[in-house]
C-alpha cells in the first residue's frame, strides 16, 4: 500500500473574503466555514478565533484536535466511515494543511474528557498544539440530554470538526504540495530478501474503548472500538484517517484525531523501516473493562503476532488506570511468546508522587518510556485571555479540575490529567517521569 | 539560612563503640566535621551548632534521645538539617535516618544524610530524608559532604532541584515528571534498536522486581484452626495508641479482641486517609470483621479466633516496610500457633 502525503506548511491562517491557501498562509471566509458549522442544526451558536505561539492565551474546554486535509486520489473522503463511503484508507494522494491544526472548543460547556491548551507561558509546549498556528472553533450546541453530564459524547461539537476539517482542506486540493511525504509499505510476503534478513516489528495500539455506552469511544472506521478484536492493519489506514478520537476519560492520557493521523511513532517506525528493522504493520488492539476482555484481546493479539513472526513490538496505551492491566498484560504476553518489547503511556504517581506509577506493574515490562504524570499540578498566572470558558474547568467535572482550582484573581491549579492530549502518548511527548 | 548538624560519638570526638552509650550533647558551635561542612556551604547557609549522641543510645533508647534533641532543637532557629555522613557504619546510619526522620516530622525542614549503598539506614530512611550516595568509610569524609552541601545551598537558593540520579541521592520512591530533549517516538526507538541488538538500554520507569513467596499449605481442618485477622484497613482503638500512621504507615499495632463480638463504634475507628472513612468509623468491622468471625466461631466453622487483631494502613505504604511488617507480624501469629489468617485490605 502506497500512500503520498502532500504537504502544505502553513506558517499563518487569517480571515478574508475567500477560502484559499498561497505561501504558507491559510486565508478564510467566516461565513462560508460558519455555514459547514450550521449544517448540523444542533449547534446553536458558533465563531472562530485564530490564536499563534506565544499568544497569552488558554483554550478551555478543548474536545478536540485535527488535521486539514483532503483526499486527492485514492479514496473520497478524509474519514472512510465516518464522513464518506466505507473504503480502506491509506492509498493514493492525501494533501494536508501541515503545522497548523483545527481546534473544537466548546463555548461554555465541559466535562470529564475535555482539556486546557496554553497558548503561552510556562505550559506553552505542554501540548504540541501551543507550538503551532491554530484554527479554533467556538461554539455551542442543544445537546441538552448531557448538558450536565459529566461525560459527554461531544458530538455535534466533534462531528463539526470533522467537516471543517475536510472542507477547508479542499482548498488546497489541486495545488503542487510544498513537499510529498511517501509511504510506502508493500505486502510482508512481497519486501525483498535484504527487508526480510531484519528484525520484524509491530506496532501495537490499544486506543480508549472501554466506555460501553456507544458514542464514547475511539472509531476505527466509524466502527465503536469497543467492539473489535485485535485486528491487523495497515500503517497508512492510521495515517490517512481510519481513526477518529473518542470522548472518554481523562484528556491527558487521549490521543487526538490530529495525533492518530499524523502518529510520531509510526512515522519513526517507518523511517527505520528497510535499514535497521522490517516494520511489519499495526496489531491494533483493545482496552476493556472487563477482566475476561482484556484476557482475550492479549491473547489473540499475541497470536497475530506469533503468526506473523514478530521479533520486537512497540505497545502503546491510550490511558492510565484499569488500561494499565490491558497494558502491561499486552507486555507481559508478548515477552512470554519471545517478542522483544517497548512500552510507550503515561504514569499516575499521586498527588504526592508515591503511588505506585502504573495499576498493573510486571517486572517483564523492561523497556517503558514515560510520556508525563497524570498527578501533576500545574499553576497557572492569573490575566491570561480564554477563548471558551475556563469555569468549565472547576465546574464541569474536568479531570484535572474541581471546585475551587480556579481562585478570583484568575489564576488557577490543575493536574496534568485536564492538560488536552497532553502526554501525546502518539509519541510527540518531550517529557518523561523520573525519581526523586 | 541556618542549619544544625547531627554526629555519633566517634566524629563527635568522644570514643568508639565504649562511648556507643553517649547521651546527647549539644555545642554551641561546631566540632569535627561539621566545620568541613559548614565551610562547604557558605555563604547561603550557616551550620550553627552540631548534636553529638552515641549510637546505642540513640537507636536502643530513641524515645528519651528524640525529647532531649526536640527540647534543644525547640530553641534553635534553623531551616535545614544534616546528619552523618555515616559511611558504611549500620547503627550510625540507623541513628542519622531516626533523628531526620523526627525533624523532619517534627520542623518541615528539609534532612540531608549521606550513608553507602550497604548501610541498612538507606532502606529503613531514604523515603523520609535525602540520603547521598557515599563510600565505605570515613577516608570518603569530604567527597560525600560535598553533595550534601551543593544540594543544600541549591534548596536555600531555591534552585530547580534535579531527579535523584543527577543530585546523588537514594529515590525516596517520588516520582515526577520532567522535561526532556527528545521526542518519546524517537526514545522508543532508540529502546527498540538497542533491545532487539542486545545493546544495554535505561527504561525510563523501573518495575522492581518481586518476591515471590511460595503460598502455605491449605488448613486441612478448619474447625480445629485457629484464625487469626490481619488488615490494611487502619482500623485503631479510637486513641489511635501505637500512633499508626494515616498514610505511608511506618509501623503497625496488635489490639486484644478476646472479650469483644464486634468493633463497637466510638471505641474503634479507621486512621486510614486512602478512602472517605465515615462508612467504617460508624462500622469498624467492615474493616476488621470481628462480628463475621464470632459468627463463624460459634457455628464451630473454625477453630478459634485468635485473641489480637493486626493492623496498619495500606495507603501510601511502601513495599518495603509493607514486607517488614509482613515478616514481624507472621513470627508473632507463627509463635501463637495460629493456622491461617484473613487479611482484609481496603
Amino acid at each position: 500500500m502506497k500512500l503520498e502525503i502532500g504537504a502544505f506548511h502553513v506558517k499563518d491562517i487569517k480571515f478574508g473574503d475567500k477560502t484559499f491557501y498561497e505561501a504558507g498562509v491559510l486565508t478564510l471566509n467566516k461565513e462560508e466555514l460558519l455555514k459547514v458549522v450550521k449544517e448540523d442544526e444542533h449547534i446553536t451558536t458558533a465563531d472562530f478565533k485564530i490564536v499563534h505561539p506565544g499568544d497569552n492565551v488558554i483554550l478551555c474546554p478543548v474536545k478536540e484536535a485535527v488535521e486539514m486535509r483532503c483526499k486527492v486520489s485514492g479514496g473520497h473522503g478524509i474519514f472512510p466511515g465516518v464522513l464518506s463511503e466505507m473504503e480502506v484508507a491509506g492509498s493514493g494522494r492525501t494533501h494536508c494543511l501541515q503545522d497548523c491544526a483545527l481546534i473544537v472548543v466548546g463555548e461554555h460547556a465541559g466535562g470529564f474528557q475535555d482539556g486546557v491548551i496554553a497558548m503561552g507561558g510556562k505550559y506553552q509546549h505542554h501540548t504540541i498544539f501551543g507550538d503551532m498556528v491554530n484554527l479554533v472553533l467556538v461554539a455551542d450546541t442543544d445537546e441538552d440530554f448531557e448538558r450536565h453530564e459529566q461525560q459527554k459524547k461531544n458530538h455535534a461539537l466533534r462531528w463539526a470538526g470533522m467537516r471543517l476539517a475536510e472542507y477547508i482542506g479542499q482548498c488546497v486540493k489541486d495545488l503542487e504540495p510544498e513537499n510529498i511525504e511517501v509511504y510506502d509499505l508493500p505486502a510482508i510476503n512481497q519486501r525483498g530478501p535484504e527487508v526480510d534478513k531484519l528484525p520484524r516489528v509491530v506496532y501495537v495500539l490499544q486506543p480508549q474503548s472501554q466506555m460501553e455506552t456507544m458514542g464514547y469511544n475511539t472509531l476505527i472506521y466509524g466502527w465503536d472500538a469497543n467492539h473489535i478484536l485485535p485486528t491487523f492493519m495497515h500503517p497508512n489506514e492510521l495515517l490517512d484517517g481510519c481513526m477518529v478520537s473518542g470522548s472518554f476519560m481523562p484528556t491527558s492520557s487521549k490521543i487526538s484525531t490530529y495525533e492518530f493521523a499524523t502518529n510520531p511513532m509510526i512515522k519513526r517506525l517507518y523511517a527505520q523501516h528497510g535499514k535497521t528493522i522490517n516494520f511489519l504493520g499495526v496489531i491494533m488492539s483493545t482496552l476493556n473493562v472487563k477482566m475476561d476482555e482484556k484476557v482475550r484481546c492479549v491473547k489473540m493479539a499475541g497470536q497475530i503476532a506469533t503468526s506473523l513472526g514478530v521479533d520486537a513490538a512497540v505497545v502503546a496505551e491510550e490511558g492510565y488506570g484499569n488500561p494499565d492491566v490491558d497494558y502491561t498484560a499486552m507486555l507481559v504476553e508478548l515477552e512470554k511468546l519471545g517478542i522483544k518489547t517497548i512500552g510507550l503511556s503515561d504514569e499516575c504517581t499521586g498527588r504526592d508522587g508515591a503511588s505506585q506509577p502504573l495499576v498493573s506493574m510486571n517486572p517483564a515490562t523492561n523497556a517503558l518510556v514515560t510520556t508525563g504524570n497524570v498527578s501533576q499540578m500545574y499553576e497557572f498566572p492569573a490575566g491570561m485571555e480564554v477563548i471558551g470558558e475556563l469555569e468549565a474547568l472547576a465546574r464541569d467535572g474536568n479531570s484535572g479540575g474541581w471546585e475551587g482550582c480556579i481562585r478570583p484573581d484568575g489564576s488557577f491549579v490543575m493536574e496534568n490529567n485536564g492538560m488536552f492530549c497532553a502526554n501525546h502518548i502518539s509519541g510527540y511527548s518531550m517529557r518523561t517521569c523520573a525519581d526523586f | 539560612m541556618k542549619a544544625i548538624h547531627y554526629i555519633n560519638q566517634f566524629f563527635g570526638q568522644i570514643g568508639g563503640e565504649e562511648k556507643a552509650d553517649q547521651t546527647p550533647i549539644f555545642h554551641d558551635g561546631l566540632i569535627g566535621c561539621s566545620m568541613m561542612l559548614n565551610g562547604m556551604v557558605k555563604p547561603e547557609i550557616e551550620v550553627t551548632n552540631t548534636i553529638v549522641c552515641g549510637d546505642n543510645y540513640i537507636t536502643n533508647h530513641t524515645e528519651e534521645a528524640l525529647k532531649e534533641i526536640f527540647a534543644f532543637l525547640d530553641t534553635k532557629e534553623f531551616g535545614m538539617f544534616f546528619a552523618g555522613p555515616a559511611f558504611m557504619a549500620g547503627r550510625y546510619g540507623v541513628g542519622c535516618g531516626i533523628v531526620c526522620k523526627a525533624v523532619s516530622e517534627r520542623y518541615h525542614v528539609p534532612v540531608i544524610t549521606s550513608m553507602n549503598e550497604e548501610n541498612p539506614g538507606v532502606e529503613e530512611y531514604k523515603s523520609v530524608a535525602y540520603i547521598f550516595k557515599g563510600g565505605r568509610k570515613a577516608t570518603f569524609m569530604k567527597a560525600d559532604i560535598t553533595p550534601m552541601a551543593a544540594f543544600a545551598k541549591k534548596i536555600a537558593k531555591g534552585e530547580t532541584l534535579l531527579p535523584a540520579a543527577q543530585e546523588g541521592y537514594f529515590p525516596r520512591g517520588i516520582r515526577a515528571e520532567i522535561p526532556c530533549d527528545t521526542m518519546a517516538a524517537d526514545r522508543v526507538i532508540d529502546m527498540l534498536l538497542k533491545k532487539i541488538n542486545g545493546e544495554p538500554f535505561q527504561t525510563e520507569l523501573i518495575i522492581p522486581a518481586m518476591e515471590k513467596i511460595p503460598p502455605a499449605a491449605p488448613v486441612v481442618d478448619l474447625s480445629k484452626a485457629t484464625i487469626a485477622l490481619v488488615s490494611s484497613s487502619g482500623v485503631v482503638p479510637v486513641d489511635n495508641p501505637d500512633r499508626i500512621q494515616s498514610a505511608s504507615a511506618q509501623k503497625w499495632g496488635k489490639y486484644d479482641i478476646s472479650k469483644l463480638d464486634h468493633l463497637p463504634e466510638g471505641v474503634f475507628k479507621t486512621i486510614h486517609a486512602g478512602f472517605d472513612p465515615a462508612a467504617m468509623c460508624a462500622v469498624p468491622d467492615r474493616g476488621v470483621p470481628l462480628d463475621a468471625m464470632r459468627y463463624f466461631e460459634k457455628q464451630g466453622k473454625i477453630g478459634k479466633l485468635y485473641d489480637y487483631f493486626y493492623v496498619t494502613v495500606g495507603t501510601g505504604t511502601t513495599q518495603a516496610f509493607a514486607a517488614k511488617f509482613g515478616r514481624e507480624i507472621a513470627k508473632e501469629l507463627h509463635d501463637a500457633h495460629v493456622d491461617a489468617v484473613i487479611l482484609t485490605s481496603t
